[in-house]
């Protein structure tokens, strides 16, 4: 009876992986099997794959990291949508929409989020032939319409919730519910950050405050606070970048020349202390920040040409601000930046909604207004990225968290939540250009052809930064967690 | 040889029973008939050799039992009620059986079909049945390993045997200044106070284990240690007063819990009795324990749309946070695994987890007026306000007759008690909404008898009248946003009404309304809680048939407007009624009880696919059946299954809070996963060890003082934290404690230390939390608006808690957002954390406070102040290098940036 007969199954599994580790260890591109076994609260017990555990170095953990397998996208810039982007006036186009304007839907649910189900209503704006591969999009977005042939888009998404926040939490945390790890914490938690000087992961609000889910969206969960997506636009600082205003620069070089001395006498106690020397290079982080935060907060080095393009000065003041943050996120990329989501919307919904994309009423108006924000420095700033050939390393991923419906809402003017299919589209490193994958049905109502689960998605943006999202795991309370629970799929057709 | 092929290492033990059964007989053979077809179709895969999705057709027993969904494959005499059926018929499409070949025939079906019918008649086997068994250590009883006679520590006993066994040397005691920061902050959170530091050194050395007892006793007894272990426990809890989720609206009064978890530590109640209390303190007198069950966060019916399966999910959704609050805090089993099919690793079925949503499904998250005992402070406090209101009430009942009362939530009407069929009330504005109106039967009656359950209607004005918003709504007993509506006609004088017609003739003398109840009781802090209530007469029905006036808001403040006695009265009933509120016992969120429905198991987790119901019940490997249906009231349940969890040979229980405890005074739990005890959690370092301490912590009645005491008295929270080449080489984690390890202490510590050393720490216990946050539109963020003002000076555990909220100073220091169970909380190291202690208007200040403080407990003298201020915030005093540093920077730069650069300091933010 050899050893591993004698064992559960259980048993076998964990002497399978510490087998595979053996095996593998030595060619998973620097990353030694010492550090997989011994990284903290391993607890021995995985279903899956084996996990890759990131070997951080605790005086810098953002120190560039290897991925699983060679990268096709080294950064990502996401574009995030909050409120619902109706997919059926912008990118999906339905022409049976138009054939039963008017008309009671067929086959669809009598009362949907916010109450009772109206009539199928056509497309708010007309849709036309776009570029060369002639993808038909709608003239609310007649900018990022131009670039069609640059973009993947998927149509065949739909999530789990009807609720925003909820959905939020999926697209961007992969879990509905609070508390787990955003994709931009996964991200740099597997891989570190090639920039030095500026935080791994940085999440530019949209002019009018946060997001639904707040700092869902961004916040590490229960990774550890290095891997939190710092949070600052073109213009508020992340809080206490700044020198108070009651110490002048030569008090800060003494606090930071006392605090040397101190704790260099302190090390000295504890010599070799990983900890402690960790702290001390955080500090001198801390320092770098406050000098090349503002430096890319300062717009004013831009050319003249480049504040046209985006738009800085003209149209409403929440597009001029808006644009200003698509400059940002294109210098942070250009710096290095690992993960930039960059966002278009705020919390609360009513109000007209103008806080966001959710178009309960008056989608003509709604829509209309928070496209005049989005279309031309979105477009404008993915141009710009083209030319400066940041998009051979970049990739570009502009999401929303679910649809809305074919019908209206009620005997309104606008559309409720749609789950059930919605499109997103990813442009730039590592996937193809001017393609379409997926379709929702005549109506655009639910998915029909190839259904792309969030899990899938998130999979797929993983994977085209060189990440297993089977692998890439984290002990917590119990279980190896993963961005994608127990779920998804890499969508090999969009790959480049 | 019998291979061991079970994944969670369950274990079927199969009894044969002798007895004859009465049984029909079959024209169907299972050997003739049924297990070729098993042979053929299914045993491949569900048999003893593949096991997939846990199921096996090769026993009779186990086809009962089922597989990882937890559903019976057969149920013997009911073919439709069999799996087995749907999955061989295809009816469930997923599960479409065998699958990747050819259905069965219609011929096999059939012979299937009878054969179920028939009792599924299965040869030898009839009687058996299968019992779960685990070999998982922290399954098995708590056995209490020997210590030799003569060993002074059992800690130091079964640790020093460890390490001996390694080969590896442990350090020695530390220095008595390390210790007294170490022991003070593991304690109570707090670093010590200079003076006690100095008296501690110098007794030291004459008698280092007295001195060092005597400290330790003291610092148990600090009404501050409660306030440390109490945050313990709310982290794992994820404990918050927000309810997270789109409105992440505020939970008014959920701070009663807060400050119960800390009376509860510091007053040492037993650790059983703390659980009982926490599941069902309703029963018991400690109505605000309760607040333990809905310490997660979630998602309020009102905001998952209309969508009935939304609806049906997000309360699944919120009975989940129960089960893991519960999972995690006290049994360390990670039960929601079990939620969609029996959990991968552990002995605990789906069963069990909907066995144990059947204990609690009769909680919800919202809020009720918490009960008291007698003796209760606020109960005590209320008779006292109540007689004083007794006084003002009858003033105004001889000087008018009727008055009104403004209770917040709602306004109450007193007029003289009469005998009347119908009420009118006529309101003064437009346009009105009601959530709920009341109607009581005498002064001191307190049955609703406006309720359509007590036979009573509403009619409205017609010609005012919203279908979607009927008078039914304000008589339904419902509180909240369903109101009815009324709102006259555009230019029409007409004001709207309500009939109140009573079933048959009524006593009543009084009458209340609200047009937004849940809200005021259930939330705070929003800009609009709920409209200003509209002026109103009421009438009353006479024997003939006519309206006569019995009430008149109008009329009765102008009647007090010119009756100076009578508008004191008036102003002094308003302030008693609004210190009750405060002082009085509270509506808060603590969660509220219901009748609860019969449970079901939810296939695959969906509560669009209920099937078998289930009792109430604790897990069946540790035989946790409690006698208990669903017809048992659900205050039983919870009871019954607190007896349950706090057995003294319950093996989770004391085991899972020894190494709870053990974790914060060692920085390490002896189990590292201290939330999950099952199989895919980390085992035990020194077994033993914990075994003891969980016997020795039932012996002392479950206290945890008692324990926390045999901890810090060991040699090995005493030792010296120095690294030492040799040990570290051997344990590089310190986990065999050779030394204490050294760790970075938590956001409150940094922030509280600050506070005490600048002499502006409120150390005042419990109370509201202090604010930091806006009073904001309901679907709006939380901002910070004053983190560092003079009201915030308290301890942080008193900061107001919102879920998912930055504070911008101390949560970067891995404080939790509350989203999700926190046994441990991770340790990093980031610049935003730096930034934040260099910048931040709280760390200004107070560096300018400590260096003003500083000052002038030294006389004005520069070298004096910078020696107190290494004092207040390091316990020690500088050496002479230090000082010379310090002093050239506080004579060019000021003192304050020496405050400021000690609180940066490592020395500072690390425990010795």
């Amino acid at each position: 009876m050899n050893e591993a007969e004698n064992v559960s199954l259980k048993g076998r599994q964990l002497l399978d992986r510490r087998n595979f580790l053996k095996n593998t260890g030595a060619t998973l591109g620097g990353l030694g099997l010492a550090s997989l076994l011994s990284a903290e609260d391993d607890p021995a017990a995985f279903s899956g794959k084996a996990p890759l555990r990131p070997l951080i170095d605790p005086k810098n953990p953002y120190s560039a990291r290897p991925a699983h397998f060679d990268a096709a996208a080294k950064q990502v810039l996401i574009i995030y949508c909050p409120g619902a982007v109706s997919h059926v006036d912008t990118f999906d186009y339905k022409p049976d929409l138009y054939k039963f304007h008017g008309e009671k839907p067929p086959g669809m649910p009598a009362v949907t989020f916010e109450g009772p189900t109206g009539n199928i209503a056509k497309p708010f704006w007309d849709f036309k032939p776009k570029g060369q591969s002639g993808k038909m999009i709608s003239d609310l977005l007649p900018n990022l319409g131009g670039l069609a042939d640059d973009f993947c888009f998927i149509h065949s998404l739909h999530t789990q919730t009807s609720a925003h926040p909820q959905g939020e939490n999926f697209m961007n945390t992969g879990f509905t519910m609070e508390g787990f790890p955003s994709f931009g914490a996964w991200a740099t938690y597997a891989l570190g950050s090639a920039c030095k000087e500026l935080p791994a992961f940085v999440a530019i609000n949209d002019p009018r405050g946060l997001a639904r889910s707040g700092k869902n969206n961004f916040g590490n969960g229960f990774l550890p606070a290095a891997f939190q997506g710092t949070d600052f636009n073109a213009k508020n600082p992340p809080s206490n970048l700044k020198r108070p205003d009651s110490f002048s620069a030569l008090d800060d070089k003494s606090t930071v020349d006392l605090l040397k001395h101190l704790n260099g006498n302190h090390l000295e106690k504890f010599p070799g202390d990983a900890d402690l020397a960790a702290r001390i290079a955080s500090y001198e982080l801390a320092g770098e920040m406050q000098m090349s935060v503002p430096e890319m907060m300062d717009l004013a080095s831009e050319p003249e040409s480049i504040h046209k393009e985006y738009g800085t000065d003209t149209g409403t003041p929440l597009k001029r601000e808006y644009a200003k943050n698509c400059i940002l996120a294109r210098k942070l990329i250009e710096k290095g930046v690992r993960v930039v989501q960059l966002f278009n919307g705020s919390d609360p919904s009513g109000g007209n909604g103008i806080t966001n994309w959710d178009s309960h009423s008056d989608i003509a108006e709604t829509h209309a207004m928070q496209a005049e924000i989005m279309d031309q420095p979105t477009a404008a700033m993915i141009n710009d990225m083209k030319r400066r050939g940041l998009l051979e390393d970049t990739l570009i991923v502009w999401a929303t968290e679910f649809g809305r419906m074919p019908f209206l809402q009620g005997n309104g003017t606008g559309r409720d939540h749609n789950p059930e299919a919605f499109t997103c589209f990813l442009a730039g490193a590592g996937v193809k250009k001017g393609f379409s994958y997926g379709e929702s049905d005549e109506f655009g109502f639910k998915t029909a052809v190839d259904p792309v689960e969030v899990y899938d998605f998130n999979a797929t943006i993983l994977h085209l930064m060189g990440l297993d999202h089977e692998r890439l795991s984290y002990y917590h309370n119990g279980l190896e967690r993963r961005l994608t629970n127990v779920h998804g799929h890499v969508i090999k057709d969009v790959l480049a | 040889m019998m291979t061991s092929n079970d994944l969670i290492r369950l274990a079927f033990a199969m009894t044969l029973s002798f007895l004859s059964s009465n049984r029909s007989a079959s024209a169907v053979d299972y050997a003739k008939d049924i297990a070729p077809i098993f042979e053929e179709s299914c045993i491949d895969c569900h048999g003893p050799d593949k096991e997939k999705s846990g199921l096996r057709l090769d026993q009779r027993a186990l086809m009962l039992k089922g597989g990882d969904t937890g559903i019976a494959t057969i149920v013997p005499g009911d073919w439709e009620g069999s799996y087995l059926m749907e999955v061989v018929t295809h009816l469930d499409e997923e599960m479409a059986m065998p699958p990747k070949r050819d259905p069965l025939s219609k011929e096999q079906i059939k012979l299937l079909e009878e054969w179920v019918n028939a009792g599924a008649e299965w040869p030898g086997q009839m009687n058996t049945e299968h019992k779960v068994e685990t070999d998982h250590w922290s399954f098995q009883p708590v056995v209490r390993p020997e210590v030799p006679a003569g060993e002074a520590s059992a800690v130091d006993y079964f640790l020093n045997r460890k390490l001996e066994a390694a080969g590896i040397e442990a350090n020695a005691a530390a220095d008595p200044r390390s210790l007294i920061r170490r022991l003070s902050v593991i304690l109570t959170g707090l670093p010590p106070l200079p003076e006690r530091v100095e008296r501690f050194v110098e007794a030291y050395p004459v008698d280092p284990d007295a001195v060092y007892a005597e400290l330790v006793d003291e610092l148990l007894a600090s009404p501050h240690f409660g306030e440390r272990w109490a945050q313990h426990w709310l982290d794992v809890i994820r404990w918050a007063e927000t309810n997270g989720s789109e409105a992440n609206l505020y939970r008014k009064n959920a701070w009663i819990y807060r400050d119960y978890v800390i009376r509860a530590f510091n007053e040492d109640i037993p650790y059983n009795q703390f659980i009982t209390e926490q599941l069902a303190g309703d029963q018991l007198g400690v109505g605000e324990a309760t607040g333990f069950l809905v310490a997660g966060p979630h998602v309020p019916a009102a905001t998952v749309g209309r969508e009935p399966t939304a609806i049906r999910q997000a309360r699944a959704d919120r009975v989940d946070e129960i089960m893991q609050t519960i999972g995690a805090s006290i049994l360390g089993v990670t039960v929601s695994c079990a939620r969609c099919h029996n959990h991968k690793f552990d002995p605990i079925s789906i069963q069990d987890y909907y066995s144990l949503t059947a204990v609690f499904q009769g909680v919800e998250f919202g809020g009720r007026y918490p009960e008291f005992n007698d003796e209760h402070p606020r109960i005590v406090r209320a008779k006292e306000i109540r007689s004083e209101i007794g006084k003002e009430r009858n003033l105004l009942e001889k000087e008018i007759g009727y008055w009104e009362e403004d209770f917040g939530g709602f306004v109450q009407m007193h007029f003289p008690e009469m005998k009347t069929r119908a009420l009118r009330v006529e309101f003064d504005k437009p346009s009105v909404f009601i959530d709920e109106l009341q109607v009581y039967p005498s002064r001191f009656g307190n049955e609703n008898i406006a309720l359509a359950s007590h036979g009573t209607t509403l009619v409205g004005d017609e010609k005012m009248l919203d279908p979607g918003s009927p008078p039914a709504r304000a008589n339904d007993g419902k509180f909240g946003t369903m109101v009815w509506k009324s709102r006259a006609p555009k230019g029409s004088k007409d004001k709207p009404f309500v009939e109140i017609r009573f079933k048959e003739e009524e006593i009543t003398n009084r009458f209340r309304f609200s047009n937004n109840r849940e809200y005021y009781f259930e939330t705070d802090y929003l800009d609009k809680k709920s409209g200003a209530l509209p002026g109103y007469r009421i009438l009353a029905l006479t024997e003939t048939g006519e309206w006569e006036e019995i009430a008149n808001t109008k009329r009765y403040r102008e009647t007090i407007a010119k009756n100076a006695k009578l508008k004191e009265s008036a102003h002094r009933l308003s302030e008693l009624i609004y210190t009750l509120g405060e002082e009085g016992p509270q509506h808060a969120f603590v969660g509220s009880f219901h009748r609860p429905e019969p449970t079901r198991v939810l296939h695959r987790g969906s509560p669009e696919n209920p099937r078998d119901e289930v009792v109430p019940a604790g897990f069946e490997v540790l035989d946790g059946d409690l006698g208990l249906d669903n017809r048992t009231p659900e205050a039983d349940r919870r009871l019954q299954y607190a007896e349950w969890l706090t057995q003294p040979d319950h093996p989770l229980t004391a085991r899972v809070m020894m190494n709870r405890v053990w974790h914060h005074t060692f920085g390490s739990g002896i189990v590292p996963t201290a939330s999950d005890f099952g199989l895919a959690g980390a085992p035990p370092s020194h077994p033993e060890l914990l075994d003891w301490l969980a016997s020795e912590f039932v012996a002392n009645e479950w206290s945890v003082k008692t324990m926390i005491r045999e901890m810090v008295m060991s040699d090995a929270f005493r030792r010296s934290s120095a690294p030492k080449t040799a040990s570290l080489e051997n344990d590089a984690g310190s986990s065999l404690l050779w030394r204490y390890p050294p760790q970075r202490v938590s956001a409150e510590v940094i922030r509280d230390g600050i506070l005490q050393a600048s002499g502006k720490l409120n150390k005042e216990i419990g109370g509201r939390s202090f604010r930091i946050h806006n009073v904001k539109k309901t679907y709006a963020q939380w901002e910070v608006i004053d983190n560092h003002g003079a009201d915030t000076w308290r301890r942080m555990i008193y900061q107001e808690r919102m879920r998912r909220v930055d504070d911008q100073i101390f949560t970067a220091f891995d404080f939790p957002d509350c989203g999700q169970v926190r046994a441990k909380r991770p340790v990093s190291t980031t610049p935003l954390q730096a930034l934040n202690l260099m910048n931040s208007p709280f760390v200004v200040e107070q560096s300018s406070f400590i260096a003003e403080r500083a000052l002038k407990e030294a006389g004005q003298k520069l070298p004096a102040a910078i020696d107190r201020i290494f004092q207040l915030l390091l316990e020690r005093s500088p050496t002479e290098d230090e000082r010379q540093a310090c002093l050239s920077i506080a004579e060019s730069n000021g003192l304050e940036i020496v405050s400021r650069t000690l609180i940066n300091s490592n020395e500072f933010a690390f425990l010795p």
